[in-house]
C-alpha cells in the first residue's frame, strides 16, 4: 500500500509498461495458476456432482482414521491435520525464502528453500502412507450374501451402511470363506496368532466372531475411491512437481545463477505455484475430509 | 536485413523487465509480523475446522436426526476455508500488495466458478432424483436404512459455494 | 490517390524518426545490447524451432493448411456415402482397404471419418491453425512488440501442437482406427474398448493427443494475454488497440480458462478407460455381461466437455471476428463503426460463452429448470452478436469499398454469421430443440455460424496479410474464383439441410434408405455431395495458389500496400526478428482514422495535428 502514491500519478495503461507493474514472467505464472485452478475445480466441482446423485455417501470421520504406528485406534482426522500443518508450515518457508529473495541473501533463499523442499518431501511420504494404508486395509463388508474383507480402492469401497441386521450376518457367516473368517477373528481377537487361527476349523472360528464388534458394512459408492485418488493423486503430483522445481531453484540460487542476474523473480514465481499447492490442499482438505 | 533483436538477450540479466517501473518494497520486521500474524491466523482456523469436522462426526453418530446443524457446521467449514484461501491468496501470494487492477483480473473470471458450481450440484442432484424415481433398484439398495429413514429427502447437504 | 499515398508516407517516415530520437535516448543501453548480439542463425533456428513469432505463426498456418485438406477430406469420403449410399467406389478399396471393402465406405470407416473431420477441423485447423496463426503473427506486430513476452514457451507451444499433430495421425494408422464416438466423444461408447473398434487404441491416443493439444494452447494463450498486457508499445492504450488484438485476447482468455476443464474430463475418462473406475458409467450390460461400474454419470461428462466445447465455438469465432472488423474497415476506407461497442460486444461474448454450456445438452435428460436458464442465457448472445452484425453493415455502408479477395471473405463472413446465426436461435430454445436435435439442422446451423464463417475469416486475414506475411501477394484472380465458388457452394451445401432437418432428417446416420422417412431427400444429398466435390477442390486451388504465391507471388513494393493505420504496415517489407529495425513507433491515435478530415488514412504513428477534427 506504499505504492498508492505513485499509482495516481502514473497512467498505467497507456503503453509502454506492464499496466499491472509486474514482469511479464510473473504474469503468466498467475494465469498458469487461474487455468490450474480450473482444472482443479472441475475435478472437485465434478466429484461434488456425482456425489449429490447419491443417495449415501461415507463419513470421512469413519474412513479416515487411521494415524501411523497406532494400530487400530479410531482417530478421525488426526494424521490429515498433520498433513495440513507440514503444507501450511512449508508455505510459511516458501514466504521466507521469497523474502529473502528480495533482499539478495542468497544464505537465506537456500535455507528456506531446503526446508520448503522438506515440508513437501515429508507431505508426499505422508500421502503415500495414507493411500498404502487404505488400498491395503482390510474392512469386513456384506455382499451377495458373504462376508468379504476389501480395501479401499478405484473400484471398491468398503465404506457403505452399517448392517445391523445381525440375522443376515449369521447367515452371511457360513457362505464366508476360511481366510476371511481368520482376518474377521484376527482384527478384533490377538489372543491368537494368525497360524493358531488358521489350523481351526471354519465352525470355531465362527463361534468367536463377535458380530456386535465387527461393523460389517454395505459396500459404498464406488465413485469415492475414484475421485479421492484422482483428486489428491492430481494435487500430489503437482507437489511433486513442486518440489521438483523447488529443487531446481536451489540448486540456482546454490550456483549464483540468481545473484548473477540480479533478481531472484525465479524464486518469486515458484513460490507462487507452491503457494497454489497449499491453496488447493485447503479446498481438497475441505471437500474430501471436512463435509 | 538488421537482426538487432535477440530473444535470449532481451530476458537476460541487463534487459531485466523494461515493462516495470518499480519494485514493492516492504519493511523487513512489519513484512516478518504479518507473516507470523498469517501463519497462526491460518493454523488456528485451521484447528476450529477440525474441531468442527469431529463435532459432525459426533452429531452423525447420534440417533436424532441432526441434519440442520450438521449442514449449518459444514457451511461454517465452507467459510472458513474461504478465509484461509484469502489469507493465503492475499499475504503469503502477495496479491493484496498488489495494483487493484491485477487484483480484479484473478478475482472476476473466479466469478465464473458460481455458475459452475450452482449448475453441476444442482444437476448432480436431479440426477439422483431422476434414479430414485425411475430406478427403484437404485433406491433400494443405495438409500441409507435404520435411522436416516425417516427423512426421504436426505441429501448431503454441502454447501454449494464451498469450492473456488 | 497513389501520390497522396506517398506524401503520407514520406511524412510518417519523418515523424517517426522524430520519435525515435526523443524517445530513443531511454534506450540506448538496451539497444546497444542488441547490436552486439547477432547470433548467427542456421537453417534449423530460423525455419524449424524458431522463437521469431512471424516463422512460429507460418508453422501453425501451414500444419493447419495441411489439417485441412486432411479434414476436408475426410467430409467429401463421407459425403460420397450420403449423396449415393450402396454405390461402390472401386478407388476407394484400392486406397482405404478393408476400410472400404467393396469400393463401399464401412460403418465403422463412416464414423472415424466423421469424428476425425470434427476434431481436425474445430481443433487443429479453426484453433490452433486460426487464432495459432493470426495471434502470433498480428499481437507483436499490431501492438508494437520486438516478440510474444515468452518467445521460448511461444516456441513450446507450437511444438506440443505438432506433438499433438503427430499422435492424431498416427491414430490414423492404427488397425482397430482412429476415434470413432464423435468429436465430442461421449461416454459410455468412449469408455469402453468393447463398445466399437474406435473405442479401443484410437481412442487412448485421442485423449492423449487432445492432452498434448491443450497444453499447447495453454502455452500460447498465457503469452499472448501477457504479451497484450505488457508489451504494448508507448501510446498503444487498450482502447487504441486494432480489434483484431482485443478479439486474440477474449480469444486467449476464453482457452486458458476453459481447456483445463476439458483436460480434466479428459483425464477422469482416460481412468474410467483404464483403471475401471466409474466416473461416467453406471448400469450397463454389453454383450449380455453387466459391467462392475457403478454410480457414475454419463451427463457429467458431457458437462464438463461443453463447460469446453462451448468456449470453444468463441474460440474460433472471435479470431475471425476480429480480423473481419479490420479488414472491412480497412478496406472500406472508413472507420470501424461503433468501436467500443464492438469492444462490449466482444466482452460480453466472452463472458456469455462461458455460462451457455448445457444448451447443447437440452435433450440429454438434463433437468428442465437448469435448461430453462440455460435457454435464457442463450437468447442473450443474440444481442452481443447482433450488435457486431450492425456494425460491420454500417461500417460497410456508403464506405470507397475496395472488393479486394480478403473484402469479399470479409463480407462473406457476415453474411453467414447472420444466416448461421439466425437458426442459432431456432436450436437455443429447449422447446424447438426437442425436434430439432440431431437432425441436419444442427449440422447446417454449427456449419455455416462456426465452420465456414470461421474459414472465412482465416482466408480474409490470409489474403489480407499475405504480403506482411511473405513479401509477396497472392493471385487476386485464383482469389475471386475461390470466394465465388465457396460462397456459393458452402450456401448449397448447407442451406438445404435445413429443410433435410424440419423433415426430421437425423444426422450421423450411415445409410437412410432403410426408414420411409428418412428416404426423403436421395436426389438433394446427391447434390450437396456434388457441390461439396466441388467446394473442395477449389480449396485445393487456394491451396496451390497460397504455395504458388510464397515463392512465385507478384512482389510487394509498397510497405503499406492496403494503406492501412495499423503498426504492421510500418515495420520494413521483410521484417527480421525483433520487427522493427531501429526503435519501435510510438502511437497517438487509435486504428481507425480513415477518412477523416480529408484524407484517405492516418497511420497510428502520426501524433494528433493541432487543427485536427474530434471523433
Amino acid at each position: 500500500m506504499a505504492t498508492t502514491g505513485t499509482v495516481h500519478q502514473t497512467k498505467w495503461w497507456s503503453g509502454g509498461k506492464s499496466p499491472f507493474n509486474m514482469e511479464y514472467g510473473k504474469l503468466m505464472m498467475w494465469y498458469f495458476l487461474m487455468s490450474d485452478a480450473f482444472t482443479f475445480g472441475a475435478f472437485l466441482i465434478s466429484y461434488g456432482s456425482i456425489r449429490f446423485s447419491q443417495n449415501f455417501w461415507p463419513d470421512p470421520n469413519v474412513v479416515f482414521n487411521a494415524f501411523p504406528g497406532a494400530g487400530h485406534a479410531n482417530l478421525p482426522l488426526a494424521f490429515v491435520s498433520v498433513m495440513t500443518f507440514i503444507l501450511i508450515i512449508s508455505s510459511v518457508t516458501m514466504v521466507l525464502a521469497v523474502h529473502a529473495g528480495h533482499k539478495g541473501d542468497k544464505q537465506g533463499v537456500i535455507k528456506w528453500m531446503l526446508w520448503t523442499i522438506v515440508g513437501g518431501l515429508a507431505f508426499l511420504g505422508c500421502q503415500a502412507w495414507e493411500w498404502h494404508h487404505l488400498i491395503t486395509g482390510e474392512h469386513a463388508v456384506l455382499a451377495d450374501g458373504k462376508i468379504e474383507m476389501i480395501g479401499q480402492t478405484m473400484t471398491g469401497n468398503p465404506w457403505g451402511n452399517l448392517v445391523e441386521d445381525n440375522a443376515a450376518l449369521t447367515a452371511a457367516l457360513s457362505n464366508t470363506s476360511h481366510e476371511t473368517l481368520v482376518s474377521l477373528v484376527q482384527s478384533h481377537d490377538h489372543t491368537h496368532s494368525a497360524k493358531e487361527l488358521a489350523a481351526m476349523s471354519d465352525a470355531q472360528l465362527k463361534g468367536m466372531v463377535n458380530l456386535a464388534e465387527m461393523h460389517v458394512r454395505e459396500k459404498g459408492p464406488v465413485a469415492f475411491g475414484g475421485y479421492f485418488y484422482g483428486i489428491t493423486g492430481f494435487h500430489g503430483f503437482h507437489v511433486f512437481s513442486g518440489v521438483i522445481i523447488n529443487i531446481i531453484m536451489l540448486m540456482m540460487a546454490q550456483k549464483d545463477v540468481f545473484a548473477k542476474r540480479g533478481h531472484y523473480l525465479m524464486i518469486e514465481k515458484a513460490g507462487l505455484y507452491w503457494h497454489f499447492v497449499d491453496l488447493v490442499w485447503v479446498f481438497v482438505f475441505l471437500c474430501f475430509y471436512l463435509i | 536485413m538488421s537482426n538487432h533483436y535477440d530473444p535470449t538477450k532481451d530476458i537476460s540479466p541487463s534487459a531485466a523487465y523494461p515493462e516495470v517501473s518499480f519494485h514493492h518494497h516492504t519493511d523487513d520486521a512489519e513484512f516478518k509480523k504479518r507473516v507470523k500474524k498469517t501463519t497462526i491466523l491460518l493454523s488456528v482456523v485451521t484447528i476450529v475446522e477440525l474441531a468442527i469436522g469431529l463435532l459432525i462426526y459426533n452429531l452423525h453418530k447420534g440417533e436424532v436426526n441432526r441434519d440442520f446443524l450438521i449442514l449449518l457446521f459444514k457451511g461454517v467449514v465452507c467459510i472458513l476455508t474461504l478465509l484461509k484461501a484469502y489469507w493465503i491468496v492475499s499475504i503469503f501470494m502477495h496479491l493484496g500488495d498488489e495494483i487493484k487492477n491485477m487484483i480484479m483480473t484473478i478475482i472476476v473470471p473466479l466469478l465464473l466458478f458460481v455458475w459452475f458450481i450452482f449448475a453441476f450440484i444442482y444437476e448432480g442432484n436431479s440426477y439422483k432424483n431422476l434414479r430414485n424415481t425411475y430406478d427403484l433398484h437404485f433406491k433400494e439398495t443405495t438409500t441409507p436404512a435404520k435411522h436416516h429413514k425417516s427423512d426421504k429427502a436426505d441429501e448431503k447437504p454441502v454447501e454449494k459455494s464451498g469450492k473456488e | 490517390m497513389k501520390s497522396s499515398f506517398h506524401g503520407t508516407e514520406a511524412k510518417q517516415k519523418n515523424m517517426s524518426e522524430a520519435i525515435n530520437v526523443q524517445s530513443g535516448a531511454a534506450h540506448v543501453e538496451h539497444h546497444d545490447a542488441h547490436s552486439h548480439g547477432h547470433h548467427k542463425e542456421t537453417f534449423v533456428s530460423k525455419y524449424i524451432f524458431s522463437m521469431d513469432h512471424k516463422t512460429i505463426a507460418k508453422q501453425f498456418l501451414i500444419t493447419g493448411i495441411i489439417w485441412a485438406i486432411v479434414g476436408g477430406l475426410f467430409s467429401v469420403l463421407f459425403r460420397l456415402q450420403l449423396g449415393y449410399p450402396g454405390q461402390s467406389f472401386p478407388i476407394l478399396e484400392t486406397f482405404f482397404g478393408n476400410w472400404a471393402k467393396g469400393g463401399q465406405i464401412q460403418p465403422e470407416f463412416y464414423y472415424a471419418l466423421i469424428t476425425m473431420h470434427g476434431t481436425v477441423l474445430v481443433f487443429f485447423v479453426l484453433t490452433a491453425g486460426l487464432s495459432g496463426t493470426f495471434a502470433n503473427f498480428l499481437i507483436p506486430l499490431q501492438i508494437g512488440a520486438r516478440d510474444m513476452a515468452s518467445p521460448f514457451l511461444n516456441m513450446l507451444s507450437y511444438w506440443f501442437f505438432f506433438l499433438a499433430s503427430v499422435v492424431m495421425i498416427s491414430s490414423l494408422f492404427i488397425s482397430t482406427g482412429p476415434a470413432s464416438g464423435g468429436w465430442t466423444v461421449y461416454p459410455p461408447l468412449s469408455a469402453l474398448g468393447q463398445a466399437s473398434s474406435g473405442s479401443k487404441l484410437g481412442m487412448d491416443l485421442w485423449i492423449v493427443s487432445m492432452a498434448l493439444f491443450v497444453v499447447s494452447s495453454l502455452l500460447g494463450g498465457l503469452n499472448y494475454i501477457s504479451t497484450i498486457l505488457n508489451l504494448r508499445t508507448k501510446g498503444m492504450s487498450m482502447t487504441r488497440m486494432p480489434l483484431t488484438i482485443w478479439a486474440l485476447f477474449f480469444t486467449a482468455v476464453l482457452g486458458v480458462l476453459s481447456f483445463p476443464v476439458l483436460l480434466s474430463g479428459l483425464i477422469l475418462l482416460l481412468f474410467d478407460r483404464n483403471l475401471g473406475t466409474s466416473f461416467y458409467l453406471s448400469d450397463i450390460v454389453v454383450n449380455g455381461e453387466i459391467l462392475a461400474n457403478e454410480g457414475g454419470s454419463a451427463i457429467l461428462f458431457q458437462h464438463l466437455f461443453w463447460f469446453l466445447g462451448h468456449p470453444e465455438v468463441y474460440i474460433i469465432l472471435l479470431p475471425a471476428m476480429g480480423m473481419v472488423s479490420e479488414i472491412l474497415s480497412v478496406n472500406s476506407r472508413k472507420p470501424i463503426f461503433g468501436y467500443m461497442a464492438m469492444l462490449g460486444s466482444l466482452f460480453a461474448i466472452t463472458i456469455l460463452a462461458f455460462l451457455v454450456w448445457a444448451h447443447h445438452m437440452f435433450v440429454t435428460g438434463l433437468n428442465p429448470f437448469l435448461g430453462s436458464i440455460f435457454v435464457l442465457l442463450t437468447l442473450l448472445i443474440a444481442v452481443p452478436s447482433a450488435i457486431k452484425v450492425f456494425n460491420w453493415l454500417t461500417t460497410l455502408w456508403r464506405g470507397n469499398i475496395r472488393f479486394t479477395p480478403a473484402t469479399l471473405f470479409a463480407i462473406g463472413f457476415v453474411s453467414l454469421f447472420i444466416s448461421g446465426g439466425l437458426t442459432g436461435i431456432f436450436l437455443g430454445n429447449s422447446t424447438i430443440d426437442i425436434h430439432l436435435h440431431d437432425t441436419m439442422f444442427v449440422v447446417a446451423h454449427f456449419h455455416i455460424v462456426m465452420g465456414v464463417a470461421s474459414m472465412f475469416g482465416m482466408f480474409a486475414g490470409i489474403y489480407h496479410w499475405f504480403p506482411k506475411m511473405f513479401g509477396r501477394y497472392m493471385n487476386s484472380t485464383l482469389g475471386y474464383i475461390h470466394f465465388w465458388v465457396t460462397m456459393i457452394g458452402s450456401y448449397l451445401i448447407f442451406w438445404p439441410m435445413h429443410y433435410q432437418g424440419l423433415a426430421g432428417i437425423p444426422r450421423r446416420y450411415l445409410d437412410k434408405r432403410g426408414w420411409v422417412s428418412f428416404n426423403d431427400f436421395p436426389e438433394l444429398d446427391k447434390m450437396i455431395t456434388i457441390v461439396s466435390i466441388i467446394v473442395f477442390a477449389v480449396q485445393l486451388m487456394f491451396v496451390f495458389n497460397f504455395f504458388y504465391s510464397i515463392f512465385k507471388g507478384r512482389k510487394v513494393t509498397n510497405p503499406n500496400p492496403w494503406g492501412a493505420n495499423t503498426l504492421e504496415w510500418t515495420t520494413p517489407l521483410r521484417p527480421g526478428h525483433g520487427n522493427w529495425d531501429g526503435e519501435i513507433p510510438e502511437v497517438h491515435r487509435w486504428a481507425y482514422d480513415y477518412a477523416k478530415d480529408g484524407r484517405d488514412f492516418i497511420p497510428q504513428t502520426e501524433p494528433i495535428g493541432e487543427n485536427e477534427s474530434k471523433h
